[in-house]
């Protein structure tokens, strides 16, 4: 199979710091260039204007030098901010594609457990809104000694000019900022009151359209329209206040600048009378005031320069992100896809989750990791598949360490499905085709019928071209599709975690049996909760608290009670569940780590009709609830079944075999 | 399907009004926006809005007025402090006037409050009508779209109506202080010396000029930025929410590849925006900084025709003071919040129907022999090309019947639900309620369906008990509580008059208040869409003898074998084929019954 590598992956990521300081830096010494020069324009207009007017006065004729000053000065200010404008705006607009391009890269070829450390809401706005603010800090840094210029050079002039209005400036605006603000009652806050209405209505809201379902059948629409919108009242009268508060402050300080200009022209007028200024010098006077009063424009610049820094803080750690290592290293072609673990620790947030275990999957296997919820399943999986790597020991894939091969290679070998697969791309179709290597058409739809996803497909508006947000998904659908994307690529390991949870038994047995039907194309992992499941498997694997407790058939494991209790206890009578449910998920996809294992899930019905968004959406099939507790499962594998399993025996004598290898005394670790 | 529907309007509460039909419809293509541009879409709907509030704006003309004396004031002040007062070797007199000008800003602080006033009577109900409206989309869209969009609605109701109401109260804020600035000062310069118009007013209406005919280009500039902008936010937090699958996919190639062409797409644009913005400053310069130039020019003229040193510095106040920042502020917003403005607008504008509300007094069937419901040959399909889920069903409820109906998932049952109920019409084929076509009816009177997925809102148990039935006696409460086994729920929650969040509650709570909720209609069929999924096998059986003991018939979606078998009759759905009979005799007659049988009884669930 040729390999067409992405663009994006032509420079290796992680080796390249997003910060190249040089790159950019001839603009921004041109941005703080031409801002200073626009500002040293602006502070000599009022002079130049100034001493027009007096020849004007004093001659009668058109003071021709220094109205070409004047023009001079007002062409440099305008040409010279446009410039400001333009290159600021280009030079912003490069860098934040170039830093939002950068933090998605990281983030992608990361191991995907950093980034879900951060909710994914968060990490949406950090990608956005915090890398726009971070990339205008160059800017707005460059343009702020201009800000800074203008206010004080206005104070400078004035003092060349004349010392008596420049002083009644410095001492009357404390005292009348001092003054208004005196004016400005200080009255409750009523944007709390405002947003409190409106988290109302978004409640509200939010309620209904969870429950849309009921307000269809039972034609409540236009009640709960009613319903909705009744706090629409209260919210409109907060903000009546919110805009009478602003009005009172801006009345205040909408009376500073003209008390201070009348103050300071007051002054500058008696000066005029002395003859110690000019008219001119009284119209500069007049126009370097509202300059000095502009330090308030410095506020603006310093916070949007504050803004960009923290938002900066908040990308560093993201930035500080560094690819999944790699060493080049090729699988042998055509292997059979034996996969071998060697005394694997996974520690996360302190604690070992996964502890010394080794086991070896043969190529073209099928092997079931079995335990009760948190003992380290799906991590065991993902560790198989090197979505996370471990603190200690190795994997390997037919021999070859999964560390040392190139991920995207990886991917096209190793395919994973999930209880809650999010689904990427932009139709039904492209979604099953999505990720490396892309399948051909036909192949998507052999992927769909093996997953039994074709039926429900071919009811879709469009079929396979139906965009993924017009089609309504149960989250059993949801699951079909994510198995469909696995299945849709013949790698030699196939990792299954839990990803056949919301799918009816009779559904599951249809998809069992595709497997089979695959069975010599590659290895099978498959992290289940079902007893069928762990029969139908060639081994089976059982951890306990993130340690091996015993490898080998499920007919073999299924005589120590032990054993039989991890499947009862599989499905709790589940305690009161507190929270909404997209808290239970949220809660529960973190403390899942890297692969979200949707421990405790298994919502197996005939029917799967909860519709869920287009990712994560099952989370709330995933909160049982304390009337929701499934009864203890009888007893599947109970003897007779457990008789039939062996029948299968001879191939799976053989298979048990080399499957156990109890790396480390340890207290219980073998059943067999 | 209803052919009445309500439409909100923006400032109005809900008036009814006729909309084309689709509240039932499965499956609806996204609103498509009416012809025409943003702008004009934007300005079609906002004039009879403001038609309706022609008071509020001569108010708020009123209190500008002070403003425009201020302005007025302010040059001619110091013009006449200049020419009879400091100049004229009466220094008093000087100061004098200048107390004019002081004493003319003083109002200016009422003023202000007088127009926030006004503001806040022309935005607040501009954001009511858009919230009315976001609401009604969110709950029409979710009625009739496959996928409830629910942060995106959200974010509609709290978030864009919040940026349209700042940015609309920005615009009305600069363009009415642009008006009565630039009146009082061109006022002020006729008072002074009237030729000083034909000096000052060509740049100022040439700036204006220019920039309006930049306006409607650098918009759309706008837009495709704001557009770009959210694309890419789109893509972002897809990205954010799919890390462990783009990397299990090997997908980060294209995944990074996606989101550079998306960032640089929205960098070409903001490019595209800095060039307006350079050019928007020139016109602004043509606008604010060229008429104080030609003013020196024009001088000599102008004093030869009686122009006093004052006048002259008088006009350069009302020219650099007054008017230049009035156009600046204006300018300023006119170029980035009104173009947000129209964008965030546009996206209220066109009709948000509503399905009406049933009406108060319902016809109700009279109870007869005939079966309460129906189906004859019913065929549903997706869309013209797609398989159809029922095909040519024929299927027969007494009227106090009790069916079951059982089958993998994607079999159709959800969908015979919908038809049978009459909120999804058939696409062939007939469905008759008591003997009569469903739409002589109306079908809350008739049936109740009850969903999987439960609808329970913040307020009390008797609230939510009652939803079906307003009217129902708290005898009648107290009983249904008892039969259903919601009792050990209500005490938890404190009675049925304590309020709670139905975020505390799990599903299997929430389905038995639902499952209550259906106890107290007195509808003669009741429809359970796996509306007991999330019970255990005991509390499902309580409540479902409860519901079979109520009067009329019962059908019930089945998620158990445990619930078909209490059934009298059980329908096996496979696709479009189907089996029905009794509990006794379908494993005999159905392979699949059989098989689900099997796998049923070894995997609870």
């Amino acid at each position: 199979m040729t390999m067409s590598r992405p663009a994006a992956q032509a420079s290796p990521p992680g080796s390249a710091p997003f910060r190249s300081p040089r790159a950019g830096r001839l603009p921004l010494a041109a941005v703080a260039l031409c801002s200073i020069g626009a500002a040293l324009a602006a502070l000599a207009l009022p002079l130049a204007l100034g001493s027009a007017v007096d020849t004007l006065v004093t001659r009668g004729e058109i003071p021709w030098p220094e109205l070409r000053l004047c023009a001079a000065l007002t062409a440099a200010e305008v040409l010279l901010d446009a410039v400001v404008a333009l290159l600021g705006g280009t030079v912003t607009a490069t860098r934040t594609a170039r830093l939002r391009t950068t933090l998605a890269d990281r983030l992608v070829h990361a191991e995907p457990r950093h980034g879900q450390a951060v909710a994914p809401g968060d990490l949406t706005t950090r990608i956005t809104a915090n890398a726009a603010e971070a990339a205008a800090v160059p800017v707005a840094a460059a343009t702020a000694a201009a800000t800074v210029l203008v206010p004080l050079g206005a104070v400078v002039a004035l003092f060349l000019i004349d010392l008596w209005p420049a002083a009644a400036l410095l001492a009357g605006a404390p005292f009348l900022i001092a003054l208004l603000r005196t004016l400005v009652r200080r009255t409750a806050d009523a944007s709390a009151d405002y947003q409190r209405e409106q988290s109302l209505i978004a409640a509200r809201t939010t309620e209904v359209l969870d429950g849309i379902d009921t307000v269809r059948a039972a034609r409540t629409a236009a009640h709960e329209h009613t319903r909705i919108t009744e706090p629409l009242t209260r919210l409109s009268a907060h903000g009546r206040l919110t805009w009478q508060i602003l009005g009172r402050a801006t009345g205040a300080s909408a009376l500073l600048l003209p008390l201070l200009t009348v103050l300071v022209l007051g002054v500058a007028g008696l000066r005029m009378s002395a003859g110690a200024i000019s008219v001119g010098e009284l119209l500069a006077v007049s126009r370097y005031t509202v300059l000095a009063v502009g330090l308030g424009v410095l506020t603006g610049a310093l916070s949007t320069i504050s803004r960009g820094r923290a938002a900066a803080r908040r990308l560093d750690p993201l930035l500080g992100l560094s690819a999944v290592p790699h060493r080049s290293l090729e699988l042998p072609p055509g292997g059979p896809g034996r996969v071998e673990l060697r005394d694997v620790d996974v520690v996360r947030d302190g604690k070992r989750l996964l502890r010394g275990v080794s086991l070896t999957v043969p190529g073209g296997t099928s092997m079931a990791v079995v335990g009760r919820s948190g003992s380290g399943k799906s991590l065991l999986a993902a560790v198989a598949g090197r979505l996370t790597d471990p603190e200690a020991g190795t994997v390997t894939l037919d021999g070859v360490r999964l560390d040392g091969v190139d991920p995207v290679r990886l991917r096209e070998e190793v395919t994973f499905a999930f209880a809650r697969p999010a689904l990427l791309g932009t139709t039904v179709g492209d979604t099953i085709a999505f990720g490396a290597g892309r399948p051909s058409g036909e192949r998507v739809r052999s992927a769909a019928r093996d997953a039994s996803a074709d039926g429900f497909i071919a009811l879709l508006p469009l079929g396979y071209r139906t965009p993924l947000e017009r089609a309504p998904l149960s989250g059993g659908e949801c699951q079909r599709l994510g198995l469909a994307r696995a299945f849709a690529r013949t790698g030699r390991l196939l990792i299954l975690d839990d990803a056949t949870s919301s799918l009816d038994t009779v559904t599951e047995h249809r998809v069992q049996r595709a497997l089979a039907r695959r069975a010599g194309a590659g290895t099978r992992i498959v992290v289940a909760h079902r007893v069928s499941t762990a029969a139908d498997a060639d081994a089976v694997v059982w951890l306990e608290n993130g340690m091996v407790r015993a490898t080998g058939p499920h007919a073999v494991l299924w005589d120590d009670p032990d054993y039989r209790a991890v499947f009862h206890a599989a499905r709790p009578t589940a305690p009161t569940a507190p929270g909404g449910p997209g808290a239970v998920g949220a809660a529960g996809e973190r403390a899942a780590g890297p692969v979200s294992g949707s421990a405790g899930s298994g919502a197996a019905g005939v029917g799967d009709g909860v519709r869920s968004m287009r990712s994560g959406g099952g989370e709330r099939e995933r909160d049982p609830g304390p009337v929701s507790g499934r009864a203890p499962t009888r007893a599947y594998g109970a003897p007779g079944q457990a008789d039939g399993t062996a029948t299968a025996g001879p191939d799976q004598g053989r298979t048990a075999g080399p499957l156990a290898r109890p790396s480390r005394p340890g207290p219980g670790r073998e059943a067999r | 399907m209803t052919p009445e529907h309500t439409t909100v309007t923006a400032p109005a509460a809900v008036p009814p009004g006729a909309g084309p039909a689709g509240a039932g419809e499965p499956s609806v293509p996204p609103p498509v926006p009416p012809p025409g541009t943003a702008f004009g879409r934007v300005v079609r709907e906002a004039r009879p809005y403001l038609r309706a509030r022609t008071r509020v704006i001569a108010l708020l003309g009123g209190w500008s007025l002070l403003e425009f004396a201020q302005t007025f004031l302010g040059g001619f002040a110091v013009a006449r402090a200049i020419d009879s007062g400091f100049l004229d070797g009466a220094p008093a007199t000087g100061l004098l006037w200048l107390a004019v000008a002081a004493v003319a800003a003083l109002p200016a602080a009422v003023a202000t409050r007088g127009v926030f006033a006004g503001l806040a009577d022309l935005v607040e109900p501009l954001r009511d009508g858009l919230v009315r409206r976001a609401v009604a989309r969110a709950i029409g869209t979710a009625l009739t779209g496959p996928t409830a969009a629910t942060t995106g609605s959200v974010s509609q109701i709290t978030h864009q109506s919040e940026i349209a109401r700042d940015g609309w109260a920005g615009l009305v804020l600069s363009l009415r202080s642009f008006v009565f600035t630039a009146a009082g000062a061109l006022a002020g310069m006729a008072v002074l010396a009237p030729r000083l118009l034909l000096v000052t007013l060509p740049p100022l209406l040439l700036g204006l000029g220019l920039f309006l005919a930049t306006l409607a280009p650098m918009a759309a500039r706008q837009r495709a930025y704001l557009t770009a902008d959210e694309a890419f936010a789109a893509h972002a937090g897809q990205t954010a929410a799919a890390l462990r699958d783009i990397a299990a996919a090997g997908a980060a190639g294209r995944v990074v590849a996606e989101a550079g062409a998306l960032a640089g797409e929205q960098a070409v644009q903001a490019r595209s925006l800095a060039r307006w913005a350079a050019v928007r400053i020139v016109a602004l310069a043509v606008c604010g900084q060229l008429p104080p130039l030609l003013l020196l020019l024009a001088a000599p003229w102008l004093m030869r025709h009686g122009l006093t040193s004052g006048a002259l510095v008088g006009a350069f106040t009302y020219l650099t003071y007054s008017l230049a920042p009035a156009v600046h502020a204006l300018l300023g917003v006119l170029g980035t919040a009104a173009g947000r403005l129209v964008v965030v607008l546009d996206r209220f504008t066109g009709p948000a129907p509503l399905p009406p509300p049933p009406p108060g007094r319902a016809f109700v069937p009279p109870r007869t022999a005939r079966p309460v419901a129906e189906l004859r040959a019913v065929t549903f399909a997706y869309g013209p090309g797609a398989r159809p889920v029922l095909d040519r069903l024929d299927l027969t409820v007494p009227s106090d019947g009790h069916l079951a109906v059982v089958g993998p998932s994607g079999s159709g049952k959800s969908t015979l639900a919908a038809v049978l109920a009459g909120v999804v019409p058939p696409t062939g084929g007939e469905v008759r309620w008591l003997g009569l076509a469903t739409d002589a009816l109306e079908p809350t009177a008739v049936r109740t369906l009850l969903p999987q997925r439960p609808f329970v809102f913040t307020g009390t148990l008797r609230e939510n008990l009652r939803y079906l039935r307003p009217g129902a006696r708290d005898r009648e409460i107290a009983a249904t509580v008892a039969a259903i086994g919601l009792d050990a729920l209500a005490e938890r929650l404190g009675g049925v008059d304590a309020p709670f969040d139905p975020g505390l509650l799990s599903q299997g709570e929430r389905q038995l208040i639902a499952l209550g909720r259906a106890h107290l209609t007195t509808a003669p069929l009741l429809i359970l869409d796996e509306a007991t999924s999330h019970l255990d096998p005991a509390a499902e059986a309580l409540a479902e003898s409860a519901l079979a003991a109520r009067a009329g018939a019962l059908v019930v979606i089945a998620h158990r074998l445990t619930s078909a078998a209490r059934a009298e009759r059980v329908l096996v759905m496979d696709g479009a084929d189907t089996v029905c009979g009794t509990p006794a005799e379908l494993p005999a007659r159905s392979a699949l019954y059989r098989d689900l049988a099997g796998h049923w009884s070894h995997d609870p669930g």
